[in-house]
């Protein structure tokens, strides 16, 4: 199913944001990648041909895009996307045996979702959390640190419960109208139509 | 610019690389990712040198040491990749000390960490660069103790090409190519670090030149499953010819192993191919091996039904005596591919002329061609406007699809050293933006150059011509491209040429308006050089189509009139459906068998070697015409390469067994060969038979459908 074929006011306002050409067209992979994951979960492959045909490039390009970031997924995830930060401080605090415990207690393994459709797993490289590993990033809201068997058994079964994931650190990631706001939409900086030019 | 490399103070011309400075310098360094052709990017890291340059103080002149009284090096902190590093005035490049032999080392033994030891097993052994490279700058050890990656190695990217995953090094050579050279993105990067490796999500390698990434591939990962597993690199005789599936010549060696051949590679010509071939010419030479036959053959009986009986060039002589006794020699045809080479040509006319007969032809041919000078290839790329009516570029001339490519790049070529073609040009960037508006294409069928076209329409090339020439305004916008170009050019494919000499006058006058230069693709291989003999029929009745002759020879010609019912005499090398009804089957050899010269679509002449092909008792054209004349009792003028040659030293003035290893453009214009029946002032048309060999493309991508209907429905 073809995604941006009735949103094209939201595929014009994309490419608004990049130069008007043949090079400037293709700039608009990431953020087109994005609005297909934010709302399907994955890209599927026919969304992959489709945004190369609007960009104006080839699938090939789009997927070594896609597999150099490990956001983006070919595979369906679930409402929560447990990624396990796998690099040399949280290896050495218990990754391993946390990205064990998740497989047994979820009953997956990494590119598959539970039967409930609520969880999924990834191995990821660095979050840059050192400081309080083992560390998991829950979907795109926020950072669970210092992770221990009973704090991930006890999220595990909040969530199950239908209850709001709680993050102890929240990512910064969205820009809407120009202003960054963390995934509990809290505003994080100025906007930028409010910035004005240094005054000499 | 002078530029000292290891105690060597050379000169070289300003944005010449490092790498290209310690070369000129006669040292050499390692290196993988660099390929003359593409850009640099420096992924490999292997061509490490340490550098230092002087520097100007805040009063503008050169701080000098105090010590020596020179200007002070100031040298980089640490080893440079010489290949990303720009030479400049007064640099010092160290590239033989042993700091810089262990930095080169260390690299090599990291790219060694996840190569396999295959090599025993590896196509690409004994002429593998990683192989080479290891051996000269590597430990020969490794301290690394823990597991390889392990990957695919058997990965089919297309059914020509084959991808071991181990292997490769990403170095990126193969990646940069489709972006930079044919322009299409269908090999990329997947995932990163050392998980990376390279796959296409287009199915089968959708390119029309996807072979060349075998050619250029630094170790064995990117393979030419055809030749695979055909012949080890040092058993191979390889031979340094010209490829002669279309006219544009592209260098080629071909390797033949025990007499048969196995594996043909791009070679380096700047001005043709630069290295690139088509996949039709690297992969289409398995035609040649299935069902050759190689001996002369007569029919059982002597009548047409009795079925082929092998027999010696005497019988087969003494058979044609007999039959051709009967008939008068003015009524013997004489009929061969374009194809041949342009002595074959030569002896072909000196032989008619003997015989005195009308009917000689060669085909696939058109009805008329142009007598203006065409634009050499290197001219194409650096058109500043080109305008291709009529041709599917890719079927019928690809490699000059890639002069196109690089035109719209902005024609910008590697500079050239002593040492060859620079290996890494810093002014040739990555993802370069091209400049559609400068090519224009209109065609009636849309073909794989529409969408690289600025402005492209499927409207027939002639109707196109016509409105041009008409002053259309729909046009406006071509008429002031081409009056502003400089260097405009019309390219004519076989849609348009196939219509005859009042169309290519139309073309004629809209080039001589604009002063643009006018390439028209030729039917066949060497038609630019045949189309200066005169080797066409002078009447209807001796044309290919009508063949009312008492006798004819057809020289790898797939078809004869149906009606045809005089004595045929069929030269090939398989048996074709002309074949089925001859008389008697004389073999021949392949254009890479043959020695001779071959003319290219600019007017090249370039030198076809013969490779060590077993080719039992199969002769060219010549060897077919001196069995003729023994069985007339009749000497031919020309009986060899080295007579036809003679012969061209006196029509040409050049000597054509020692052209340069690029080829020469030959200039016809004053040479009596332009006479009355040349293919230029001919008014019938051949089209029997197509440019290309049954099955020389195999993949389906490179089945030139649209170019054979062309061939064989043009008729007129």
């Amino acid at each position: 199913m073809l995604y941006f074929t009735d949103k094209q006011t939201q595929l014009a306002d994309i490419f608004s944001r990049y130069p008007h050409t043949e090079q400037g067209r293709r700039s608009a992979l990431m953020p087109l990648l994005r609005e297909v994951q934010n709302a399907l979960g994955h890209v599927p492959e026919e969304n992959i041909a489709e945004i190369a045909a609007l960009i104006g490039s080839t699938a090939t390009e789009v997927k070594s895009v896609m597999s150099f970031y490990s956001t983006y997924h070919t595979t369906p995830t679930g409402k929560w996307h447990l990624q396990v930060c796998a690099t040399l401080s949280c290896a050495i605090a218990g990754s391993d045996e946390l990205w064990d415990y998740l497989v047994d207690e979820l009953g997956i393994g990494a590119g598959e979702v539970t039967p409930d459709g609520l969880f999924s797993i990834q191995k990821v490289e660095c979050l840059g959390s050192c400081g309080t590993a083992p560390m998991i990033q829950v979907s795109d809201v926020g950072f669970s640190e210092c992770i221990t068997r009973r704090k991930m058994r006890t999220q595990l079964e909040q969530l199950r419960a239908g209850a709001n994931y709680l993050p102890d650190t929240v990512v910064p990631v969205f820009i809407q109208d120009g202003q960054q706001l963390n995934a509990l939409e809290q505003k994080i900086g100025g906007k930028y139509s409010e910035l004005e030019p240094l005054k000499f | 610019m002078k530029v000292t490399v290891d105690g060597r103070t050379i000169e070289v011309p300003t944005g010449t690389s490092a790498i290209d400075a310690v070369f000129a310098a006669g040292l050499d360094v390692p290196y993988f990712c660099s390929q003359p052709y593409l850009s640099p990017i420096g992924a490999c890291r292997m061509c490490l040198v340490e550098a230092g340059s002087p520097r100007k103080g805040p009063d503008g002149t050169l701080i000098l040491d105090e010590k020596t009284g020179q200007p002070k090096i100031f040298w980089f902190p640490k080893p440079q990749a010489s290949c990303t590093l720009m030479a400049s005035e007064g640099m010092v490049i160290v590239s033989q000390s042993a700091s810089v032999k262990k930095a080169q080392a260390g690299m090599m033994e990291f790219t060694l960490i996840n190569h396999p030891l295959d090599c025993p097993t590896c196509d690409k052994g004994g002429a593998c660069e990683l192989q080479d490279r290891a051996y000269e700058y590597g430990y020969g050890d490794s301290r690394f103790e823990f597991d390889r990656r392990h990957a695919d190695k058997h990965y089919n990217l297309s059914e020509n090409v084959v991808l071991d995953q181990e292997r490769c090094i990403h170095c990126k050579r193969c990646v940069r190519y489709f972006e930079e050279v044919p322009g299409e993105e269908v090999l990329d990067f997947i995932e990163r670090g050392s998980y990376t490796f390279i796959d296409s999500a287009e199915e089968g390698l959708p390119s029309n030149f996807s072979g060349n990434i075998t050619d250029i591939c630094p170790v064995g990962a990117l393979l030419d499953n055809v030749s695979r597993f055909r012949g080890r690199n040092w058993e191979y005789d390889h031979t340094a010819t010209v490829c002669t599936a279309c006219s544009v010549g592209c260098s080629i060696t071909v390797d033949a192993r025990n007499g048969q051949l196995e594996r043909i590679q791009g070679r380096e010509n700047y001005q043709v191919n630069q290295t690139w071939l088509c996949d039709g010419g690297r992969f289409g030479h398995t035609w040649l091996r299935h069902e050759r036959i190689t001996t002369p053959m007569i029919r059982e009986g002597g009548t047409r039904a009795g079925a082929w009986v092998p027999a010696t060039w005497d019988e087969a002589i003494r058979l044609i005596r007999g039959k051709l006794g009967e008939i008068s020699s003015k009524n013997i045809g004489l009929y061969s591919h374009a194809d041949i080479t342009l002595e074959e040509g030569l002896a072909l006319e000196r032989f008619a002329a003997q015989l005195g007969t009308d009917s000689v032809d060669h085909a696939p041919r058109y009805s008329s061609a142009s007598t203006l000078v065409p634009p050499t290839l290197l001219e194409v790329s650096q058109a500043d406007f080109v305008l291709v009516l009529g041709a599917d570029v890719h079927e019928e001339a690809p490699v000059l699809a890639l002069r196109l490519e690089e035109m719209l790049k902005g024609g910008l070529l590697p500079a050239r050293y002593e040492h060859g073609t620079a290996i890494a040009d810093l002014r040739m960037p990555e993802r370069v933006v091209r400049q559609r508006h400068k090519l224009v294409v209109f065609s009636s069928k849309s073909n794989l150059l529409h969408g690289k076209a600025g402005l492209a329409a499927e409207i027939s090339g002639a109707s196109a011509l016509h409105d041009l020439l008409a002053g259309s305004a729909a046009f406006a916008d071509i008429f002031k491209s081409l009056e502003a170009a400089q260097k405009p050019i019309v390219i004519l494919g076989a849609e348009v040429a196939c219509l005859g000499r009042a169309v290519l006058q139309e073309a004629e006058t809209l080039v001589q308006k604009y002063n643009a230069k006018l390439l028209v693709l030729p039917a066949a291989s060497n038609s630019s050089g045949l189309s200066h003999l005169q080797l066409v029929p002078r009447g209807k009745g001796s044309s290919l189509q009508a063949m009312q002759v008492g006798a004819a020879l057809v020289s790898r010609l797939e078809q004869v009139p149906a009606d045809f019912a005089g004595f045929l005499m069929v030269h090939d090398t398989h048996l074709t459906e002309a074949a089925t009804r001859a008389d008697v089957f004389l073999p021949a050899v392949s254009s890479y068998e043959k020695r001779g010269t071959f003319i290219n679509l600019e007017g090249r002449a370039l030198t076809l070697r013969g490779a060590a092909i077993d080719a039992g008792e199969s002769v060219d054209l010549m060897g077919v015409i001196g069995a003729l004349g023994d069985a007339l009792n009749l000497k031919p003028e020309i009986r060899g390469v080295r007579s036809a040659q003679r012969e061209f030293q006196k029509r040409l003035n050049i000597d054509l067994s020692s052209l340069p290893d690029e080829g020469q453009i030959i200039n016809w214009s004053g040479t009596s060969s332009a006479a009355t029946f040349s293919a230029a002032t001919s008014s019938v048309h051949s089209s029997v038979t197509t440019m290309w060999k049954p099955n020389m493309l195999r993949g389906k991508n490179v089945v030139p459908q649209q170019a054979r209907e062309l061939f064989v429905g043009g008729d007129d």
